[in-house]
């Protein structure tokens, strides 16, 4: 309302948000629900799907096996996360910046490279496993809750720590002394003051976390065993050799939407009572501890982090070790390497043409949609914001499900192509482009745009030369991020992926199940550098914030 | 430079007017000043000159000519935000130079005026600078080089002054409106602050809810207020209903004219209340407690309690000490009928009392 009614560059840039979230997000996730009320072979309106997961034992221990991944995953993150944060901020810690780098590191890196790694530390001839057994301490296996709750807590954990720790820091200082003041000992004061103080930073990184564990499919799938979870039971309905149960993988399908939404819903309405804090006039000073106790303190942070860090040391080594086709040989070698680039150099470019493709249109389409939502508060506007939380809440096992379904007729006749891989990645990660656009716009006054208009800049000229400067470091910062998620996307790249389109973490998913370690190393750490490449860069844009990466 | 014609100007947000038939001519070379408390409707007239806000109803004429179609980018006209909206990724004089450079003036004239625009601000070797080096005063000043150098035919100014000391306020107020002086630009310059408003317009709209209240020069509009609203805004002003209620003056008191005009509110300022024996016999005489002395250097306030729960306060030019020692004392305070202003206390508006 606050902008003149005119037919300018912006709203074609809302016609063009809404053409492609209608198309690549509501039309996929309409073709799932229709589907789930549809009848396989009769093809006539039928509620047997939804009668079915609900009586069947096997879609009910998946259920309950979700719901126990996701909140074992929660509750996992929380213990590690939590900790981490307050000793970090409170204490006196050497290396906190290492410790942030270490806990970005593990949470961009891919959860099914954790997953395959403590494989081979814990799996039945890991080395660990009988490090620990010659110490008396006898593991459970690997494969089964232990190993996914295990991956998901180590991997999840520095969304808690990040989001703790950067509300901790906001707390002012006279909050704390205030509590001593009036005689709160360390622990009282933790827990009646700190801790609620930021509940909500801590709830939201909670939920984030579940939803995450609910969503994810390497992991049960590799790790897993016998243990199925929902998006492992979608995958299979939808691939199974037998042609598939697309009424089923559906309605599967929108259990785990159902759920997620609850949470989300949850979580928006905890972080919406956040009350509004007022300004940080003095930031907590971390104190020394006595030294028995910095020993144990430094002993509890560095033994997270590293613990996150151990895959990626294991994969990056394995892919080092000499091999002789899959069987590893004593001695370094750089067999896989050679292996990867002969067998499968195809797979390497897709990853990394589709990744840039998808991140350049996100980056476009994100920051034209941005701006709409950021500048421009009419009711449109408001609707596609609430279209664009689809992506949050749909698993990508299930946005696979619905993109095949919906893209294999003309018009859009485009499965198995490159094209719709691309545009999975590509809506997949918009929405958090939007967002991070919108935030971004949020911090530049309007005032500055209305100037340059005021001095004669037509409206699109006032974007080009005023504002897009002034968000650039934020879209490259966000394009980084982008990079990253595309780069290591499994699930949906899994249901999408032919031959011809292989990617990078399909074809590690694959060679693990295969036992071919040696080309699955390899191939994860060139996944792994490509990161951490990506996250220096972010650190250089943003001057060194980890909090960008939740 | 151009003459403004605001004929019957509507704005309506969800449940508000925002802009109420405002109907206002702003003439060629002016320093007119839109003033009012916050939410009144001053920025929601000024971005609507600008184009920056589509109003439902009425015509905005520039020149004479109407420009409400026209697209903000098009209207020509300066814009100075209270928040400076500097580029802060350009320099000081690209900064300047943004207006020209949009308007594909030649490089060398770009030049030269960006750097007498810069002078005239006095920041004539500030060009290199980037704006966060500079301090919210300088920066406010570049942002007035930035809208001047374009030779505007309005000059549009949002309180532009809010955001900085009051020293410097002061002082920068005195080099706007001496600039706006040379340079004969018109300009319509927002405040909520009276006393800018009095020191710098040629001419002053005192606004409220959207409504104009009244537009007149300074002098008339701190003499003859047209609505108790703008007695009670501008300058300190004592009101006094007529009535029986708590707080109010008793209709006994009034000479037989006034009370013959009907249901009034009386209004005096402060330095027009005499305190003690006065000579001047037409005047009304209240008495009233000192209940305290406010001391300001130069002048001090005396707060009286008068019968019936009334509360004047009258100015004390250069108080001596047995005026400020007055507290607790009993007092008789003189209105002299000349100096009252009547109100209608129905509509607010002034009523002028027969001689
Ligand atoms: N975009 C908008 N939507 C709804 N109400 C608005 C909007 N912009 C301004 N208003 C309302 O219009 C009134 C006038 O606002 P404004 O012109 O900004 O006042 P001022 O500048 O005098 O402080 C206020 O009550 C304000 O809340
Ligand atoms: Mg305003």
């Amino acid at each position: 309302m606050n902008s003149v009614r005119r037919v300018d560059v912006w709203t074609w840039a809302m016609v063009l948000g809404f053409a492609v979230i209608a198309v690549l997000l509501v039309w996929p996730l309409w073709s799932i629900v229709a589907a789930s009320f549809i009848d396989n072979r009769t093809g006539v309106f039928t509620l047997n799907n939804y009668v079915s997961v609900m009586t069947r034992p096997l879609y009910q221990t998946a259920l309950i096996n979700s719901l126990i991944v996701s909140l074992g995953g929660m509750a996992g993150a929380l213990a590690l996360g939590v900790p981490l944060a307050i000793l970090t901020t409170r204490y006196q810690i050497v290396g906190r910046d290492l410790i942030g780098t270490l806990s970005v590191l593990a949470l961009v890196s891919p959860p099914f490279i954790g997953a395959y790694a403590w494989i081979m530390m814990l799996g039945q001839n890991g080395w660990m496993r009988h490090g620990l057994a010659a110490i008396g301490i006898e593991l459970p296996s690997i494969y089964g809750f232990f190993g996914i709750l295990l991956v998901f807590s180590l991997k999840f954990f520095p969304f808690v720590y990040l989001m703790t720790a950067s509300s901790l820091n906001t707390i002012n200082a006279s909050v704390e002394e205030a509590a001593e003041g009036l005689g709160a000992g360390t622990i009282r004061r933790l827990f009646t003051v700190t801790l609620p103080l930021v509940l909500p930073a801590l709830s939201s990184a909670a939920l984030l976390v579940f939803v995450l564990s609910l969503a994810d499919f390497g992991t049960p799938s590799i790790v897993g065993g016998r243990v199925r979870v929902l998006a492992t039971t979608a995958y299979n309905l939808f691939t199974n050799e037998m042609g598939g149960n697309p009424g089923l993988a559906s309605t599967t399908s929108m259990v785990l939407i159902v759920i997620s939404l609850v949470v989300v819903a949850l979580q928006r309405w905890a972080v919406r009572r956040r009350n509004v804090s007022g300004s940080l006039l003095r930031r907590p000073q971390p104190r020394v501890l006595k030294p028995f106790a910095s020993v144990m303190a430094h002993l509890v942070c560095y033994a997270i982090v590293l613990a996150a860090s151990l895959p990626s040391l294991v994969v990056v080594y394995t892919s080092l070790r000499k091999t002789s086709g899959p069987v590893f040989q004593p001695g370094f070698g750089i067999e896989s390497y050679t292996r990867v680039m002969h067998e499968v150099p195809h797979v390497i470019a897709n990853s990394f043409s589709y990744s840039t493709v998808s991140v350049m249109m996100i980056v476009i389409l994100g920051t034209l949609i941005g701006y709409v939502l950021a500048r421009r508060d009419s009711p449109l506007a408001g609707t596609l914001d609430s279209a664009l939380m689809i992506p949050y809440i749909v698993p990508g096992v299930v946005m696979g499900v619905g993109f095949v379904v919906t893209f294999n007729v003309k018009p859009l006749e485009i499965t198995g192509t490159a094209t719709i891989l691309v545009l999975m990645l590509m809506i997949r990660r918009l929405p958090y482009s939007v967002r991070s656009s919108a935030s971004i716009l949020k911090q530049i006054k309007g005032s500055i745009e209305e100037a340059a208009i005021s001095l004669g800049a037509s409206p699109a000229q006032a974007f080009l030369k005023v504002t897009l400067p002034l968000m650039l470091p934020g879209i490259i910062a966000g394009a980084l991020m982008s990079f990253i998620t595309a780069i290591n996307e499994l699930s949906s790249s899994l249901i999408l992926y032919v031959g011809r389109t292989m990617t990078m973490p399909v074809r590690i998913y694959l060679s693990v199940l295969d036992g071919e370690f040696g080309t699955a190393a390899a191939l994860s750490t060139i996944l792994l550098v490509t990161s951490g490449a990506a996250v220096y860069a972010v650190f250089r844009v943003t001057g060194r914030k980890e909090s960008a990466f939740v | 430079m151009a003459r403004v014609d605001l004929r019957h100007i509507e704005k309506g947000y969800p449940g508000l007017k925002a802009l109420d038939d405002v109907d206002l001519v702003i003439e060629s070379g002016e320093f007119f000043t839109l003033l009012g408390p916050s939410g009144c409707g001053k920025t929601t007239l000024l971005r609507t000159i600008a184009g920056f806000i589509q109003h439902d109803s009425g015509e905005v004429l520039v020149a004479g000519e109407r420009i409400d179609q026209m697209p903000a980018h098009k209207r020509n006209m300066g814009m100075v935000y209270q928040d400076y909206a500097i580029f802060p990724h350009l320099s000081v004089a690209d900064n300047v130079a943004f207006g020209l450079k949009t308007r594909g003036r030649p490089k060398p004239e770009i030049a030269e005026r960006v750097q007498r625009a810069l002078e005239l601000v006095q920041l004539g070797n500030h060009g290199k600078r980037l704006p966060h080096e500079l301090s919210g005063g300088q920066q406010q000043r570049v942002a007035l080089a930035r809208a001047m150098v374009i030779s505007p035919q309005i000059l549009l100014m949002d309180e532009p002054l809010s955001n900085l000391d009051a020293k410097l306020r002061v002082e920068l107020r005195e080099d706007i409106r001496d600039l706006q002086r040379s340079l004969a630009i018109t300009t319509i310059y927002v405040t909520h602050d009276q006393e800018e408003a009095l020191a710098i317009s040629d001419r002053i709209c005192v606004m409220q809810s959207g409504r104009v209240h009244q537009v007149a020069s300074p002098q008339k509009i701190y003499a003859e207020p047209a609505t108790l609203f703008v007695a009670s805004f501008i300058g300190a002003m004592n009101i006094m209903p007529v009535g029986s209620q708590e707080g109010a003056l008793a209709a006994a008191d009034l000479p037989e004219r006034l009370r013959a005009r009907g249901p009034m509110t009386l209004a005096i300022r402060p330095e027009d209340v005499i305190v003690g024996q006065s000579t001047n016999g037409n005047a009304l005489a209240v008495e009233g407690a000192v209940e305290k002395v406010t001391f300001a250097g130069r002048e001090a306030y005396a707060h009286v309690r008068c019968a019936n729960g009334l509360h004047l306060q009258a100015h004390l030019y250069r108080p001596s000490a047995g005026q400020l020692a007055l507290v607790g004392e009993s007092v008789r305070l003189r209105l002299p009928l000349d100096r009252l202003h009547a109100f209608d206390a129905a509509d607010g508006k002034r009523v002028e009392l027969p001689a």
